[in-house]
């Protein structure tokens, strides 16, 4: 018995003590090649890695590195910055998907990367708190405002007429996909009015078919959803309500509350919506179990290439023809405020905010050349390495006729606003609240 | 006797590193998050002293309302299952006579070993739409098919069930323990007597296991008031914030608004319905540990 | 037992309640290994719950090149372990001084260590991280062992003290006869007394901190070299879509070593028993 206590006991020692070495040796490498221990995360991994490199500086980036969308871009920046600035190593730190709870974090801890991606959200959170550099300066000496196209302009600056974030998507569209095949199949016509929207529903419902696969877990889907209708009754859409320029108790808002709440009756979205993700939405309508999808032109790439001619995106249908014809010009979705932004506490501030620069404007020709994506920030002078396909050329086309746009929720600036309008959207869509709650909710939250 | 249990340099010695690591890295941040929670703070900003605002908007918030009636939902329901079955599956596989009862042993608590999101994955698949549930009900009669998750009243009762599910081996862990720690010669004098193996169970087991089941009873109870996880993968929340908790108003509010001083309110309100349930638990056992007491000394003077 | 008829078909019934319960319980197991040989549009749409046909084995071979699994794995371990090992030395000690010996305070200490019960990370993790950088502890694996052994401690503390309860006090009695001092008593009587709990606990303990990633992400994030395993999914996120194949694969290597180390001390627990047991009221 004696044994066996001094054994467990022994191991329990062993144990702490290895870890405890294992800590140490970590500590003193890290500390070794810092120059100053202050900020300690990002500087201190910073440091690790300069101190055997000479005079290599490496610096902490926080950002998304997961899909061909992320990590095609990323990797093509990686590439390019060898050459233009030799002497810099980016330490990569993949961003989460946790509505910014890491980065707050770090932020709040004083962690915070050399450069990461902000969101409007972000950018307003932390310029209150100068943890954001303003990058007025280095926009101009880059030449990064002289490459903006005119149209983004509004995209670099935050409401106070600063830069905080180097931008490198450009507008942005939400888009109403449909398969072609299904409705050749069913002889259905693209649908113009909500009338025969309805109609379209009946037909696919009754064949088995998903009429249009929403992803309700993700609160901009839904708002998304509700926003395509309420721009066919009022122009201003959700940015409009963000604003204050409109309230949600206008006749517009009411009436495409109504008539989302109509649709979802006749069964528009498949039932369980609201706990659909993205992906499960997606393969729907991507394997011909669903007709129609709601999602950014971001998407065109990945459509095409599940569906090939098979897929198209209409306009939005709304009440009656003249309507429909006047609705063309406004597009749900628009550009949001957002992109690589510096820590202003960084050792190497001056580099980064460069660096940040470099890479946003090697993002925007990753994404021209080889995502086939022209809606970036900056004109990039580069060339698809094929051609545009089908869908995004009728989108360029469709482009100098567009007369307005309203937001993606990430792009509202209201942030109680946008809790809301997710949120209610989604009740919406779930079937089990009416229009009227979610006019009344809205209108309460606001206050 | 008492001078040997009431050594005080052994006792500072057993208490001080336990009570060393918690006040530092448990304590310090609750008070922070009580102070916090009296001010605007946005998690980055200095911040400023607001009163008693944060709380008055908390209640009078409308899914204040439904994050309560969520979590004492979720508290039952993983309460009344857990309990039953870990007990029902504890007194069977300690049962010697029970054919491939360590292989059960483990099977039960496999559920527990894996990681939320896995078992959270496995359940929206089931319980999706076109999901296995569904489909199954389907062969019976499809008027019972059920939107399972996207319910506003009845998805709570669903998740709360993912959540017993697996935990349940926990509970069912720590019952087989107590009941191997339950020296065997009362069961014999049990049997002596004529006992049947339930009622041995049921005179034996369960009181003597008072404190471990109180202890199921507080983890039950309490997990189903700061439960997040699970609804956070399953639903989201969704539909509109209607399988909300607290935890989860505190996590909206503090990373999605930036509204940090209210989310911690949120936060603070649910350790102090957590705390009230301990100190309840606590005071309704009191009588049942002397009554323990007794019936060991009873039994004591009887063998 | 009385064995009529009617009581012995009910126990068959039991007795198959308990063998689907069971395969209930596995089946998570099996299907997490499908789907990590899956891609999306089985996992969604063609084939969510049968075997993968054909194996997209290279779910894992995505898994094994965009992190440094043994890296990972090493890290995820050394933490584990320490959190473990620190976790049962203080709480065993905590329990004992307040579940069996004599002074004023023992009721509030014990209630007041419970408080740590009730606490969601999310809430405390900014001044949680705070505290960690401001004892220097940044950078090392201690700035994730520290926090996890205080998540842990009161729920340890909480089942010892149930075990230390039901112990008879004339066990201390005898030993103090005997002549052996408290420190001999607590660890070569009490402390065998309680190996089924000390089992169950290091096995929770384990699993919690082999499966925490909130904390982890923010403290050891930016760091490459002391990452753990439950880190690796942040490859399959992006910004709309995730691979979920590609993250079965990486829940599949990161349980599977949770699994092996239940299955050795599942077999533990039953030797600990009989020591247990051995030892009479």
């Amino acid at each position: 018995m004696k044994k066996k206590i001094l054994s467990t006991l022994m191991c329990f020692s062993v144990v702490a003590t290895t870890i405890m070495g294992c800590g140490a040796n970590t500590n003193e490498t890290t500390n070794g090649g810092s120059a100053s221990s202050t900020d300690a995360g990002a500087n201190t991994q910073s440091g690790s890695e300069s101190a055997d490199s000479g005079d290599k500086i490496t610096l902490s980036i926080y950002t998304q590195y997961a899909d061909d969308d992320t990590k095609v871009p990323y990797d093509y920046a990686v590439e390019q910055l060898k050459e233009a600035y030799p002497n810099v190593e980016l330490n990569l730190i993949v961003q989460a998907q946790d509505d910014g709870q890491t980065l707050k974090t770090l932020a709040a801890t004083g962690q915070l990367p050399d450069i990461y991606q902000a969101s409007t959200d972000v950018i307003n959170t932390f310029r209150e708190s100068n943890q954001i550099m303003v990058l007025n300066d280095v926009a101009e000496s880059t030449g990064f405002l002289d490459k903006l196209y005119d149209a983004n302009k509004d995209l670099a600056y935050a409401e106070d007429g600063n830069i905080y974030a180097f931008p490198f998507s450009g507008q942005e569209y939400v888009l109403w996909y449909y398969n072609k095949a299904l409705f050749e199949e069913y002889n259905l016509e693209v649908p113009t009015t909500y009338d025969e929207l309805l109609n379209c529903v009946e037909v696919f419902t009754e064949n088995g078919i998903t009429p249009l696969a929403l992803f309700g877990q993700e609160g901009w889907n839904t708002a998304a959803a509700y926003d395509v209708i309420a721009t066919r009754y009022a122009e201003g859409g959700i940015k409009a309500l963000d604003e204050g320029s409109a309230s949600i108790t206008d006749d517009g808002y009411v009436k495409a509350a109504e008539k989302m709440e109509e649709l979802v009756a006749a069964g528009l979205f498949q039932e369980d919506a609201t706990t659909t993700n993205y992906d499960q939405a997606s393969e729907k309508f991507l394997s011909g179990e669903a007709a129609m999808f709601i999602n950014g032109q971001w998407y065109i790439e990945d459509a095409t290439k599940a569906l090939g001619d098979d897929v198209d995106w209409m306009f939005y249908p709304a009440a009656d023809a003249a309507s429909y014809e006047a609705g063309k010009a406004v597009f749900s979705g628009g550009g949001s405020a957002s992109g690589f932004a510096v820590n202003p506490d960084s050792e190497n501030a001056a580099l980064a905010a460069e660096v940040a620069e470099f890479i946003t404007e090697k993002y925007c020709e990753a994404k021209v050349m080889y995502r086939h994506n022209p809606l970036v920030a900056i004109d990039t002078g580069k060339q698809p390495d094929s051609e545009y396909p089908a869908m995004m050329q009728k989108l360029s086309d469709t482009l100098p006729t567009i007369t307005a746009t309203t937001k993606f929720t990430w792009g509202l600036t209201n942030s109680t606003f946008n809790d809301a309008i997710q949120s209610e959207s989604q009740g919406l869509v779930s079937g089990q609240f009416t229009a009227e709650e979610f006019i009344e909710d809205i209108a309460d939250t606001m206050e | 006797m008492k001078k040997y249990m009431g050594n005080k340099l052994a006792i500072f010695l057993f208490v001080l590193p336990a009570l060393a690591i918690f006040i530092a890295f448990d304590f310090v941040p609750i008070i922070q998050v009580f102070t916090y929670s009296f001010t605007d703070w946005n998690g980055l900003t200095t911040p400023n002293f607001t009163g008693l605002q944060n709380y008055f908007d908390l209640f009078t918030d409308r899914v204040f309302t439904t994050s309560n009636r969520n979590q004492l939902i979720f508290a039952i329901v993983i309460t009344v299952y857990q309990m039953l079955f870990a007990t029902v599956f504890a007194i069977t596989i300690s049962d010697k006579k029970m054919k491939g009862r360590k292989f059960l042993r483990v099977a039960y608590f496999i559920p527990v070993i894996l990681s939320v999101t896995v078992v959270c994955q496995l359940w929206s698949a089931i319980l999706a739409g076109d999901g296995l549930l569904n489909q199954f009900v389907k062969l019976f009669n499809s008027d019972f098919k059920q939107n399972w998750l996207g319910d506003r009243y009845n998805a709570i009762y669903v998740i709360a069930f993912v959540n017993a599910w697996q935990w349940m081996g926990y509970q069912f862990a720590l019952i087989v323990a107590g009941i191997k720690s339950i020296p065997s010669d009362y069961y014999e004098a049990a049997r002596i007597d004529g006992c049947s193996n339930v009622l041995a169970h049921r005179k034996i087991t369960i009181p003597l296991l008072a404190e471990t089941y109180k202890f199921c009873l507080i983890i039950s109870l309490t997990g189903g008031i700061k439960a997040f996880t699970e609804m956070n993968i399953l639903t989201g929340g969704g539909p509109n914030k209607s399988t909300y908790t607290l935890t989860y108003m505190m996590y909206n509010a503090a990373f999605k608004k930036s509204d940090y001083g209210y989310g911690l309110a949120a936060a603070s309100v649910m350790v102090l319905e957590c705390m009230m349930v301990m100190l309840l638990i606590n005071f309704i056992f009191r009588d049942k540990d002397q009554k323990k007491e007794e019936e060991k000394a009873r039994r004591k003077r009887s063998a | 037992m009385r064995k009529d008829g009617n009581n012995k078909i009910l126990h068959y019934i039991f007795v198959a309640f308990c063998w689907i319960y069971a395969a209930f319980s596995l089946y998570p197991l099996i299907w997490m290994l499908f789907y990590s040989f899956k891609t999306n549009q089985e996992i969604f749409v063609t084939n969510p719950f049968g075997p993968p046909w054909p194996l997209h084995y290279e779910n894992y071979v995505t898994a094994w090149t965009k992190y440094n699994v043994p890296l990972y794995f090493l890290n995820s371990l050394l933490v584990s372990i320490g959190t473990v090992a620190i976790t049962i030395f203080c709480a065993l000690l905590f329990s004992y001084a307040t579940s069996r010996m004599v002074w004023k305070l023992k009721t509030f200490t014990r209630l007041f260590l419970g408080l740590g019960m009730f606490i969601p990370v999310q809430a405390i993790m900014i001044p949680v991280v705070k505290i960690v950088q401001s004892f220097g502890l940044m950078g090392t694996r201690w700035s994730l062992i520290f926090p996890y052994i205080a998540i842990n401690l009161a729920f340890a503390c909480m089942v010892y003290y149930g075990f230390f309860k039901g112990i008879p006090m004339e066990l201390e009695e005898a030993a103090c006869m005997d002549g052996a001092n408290i420190y001999q008593t607590f660890f070569m009587i009490i402390e065998p007394l309680v190996r089924p709990a000390t089992v169950t606990l290091v096995i929770y303990i384990f699993l919690n901190a082999w499966n925490e990633f909130i904390l982890a992400n923010v403290v050891v994030g930016s760091i490459s070299e002391l990452k753990t395993l439950p880190l690796g999914v942040l490859f399959f996120q992006g910004e709309f879509t995730t691979d979920w194949g590609g993250m079965g694969a990486t829940m599949v290597i990161a349980s599977f070593p949770a699994i092996i180390v239940y299955s050795i001390f599942s077999e533990q627990v039953e030797s600990a028993m009989t020591i247990g047991g051995a030892v009479k009221g």
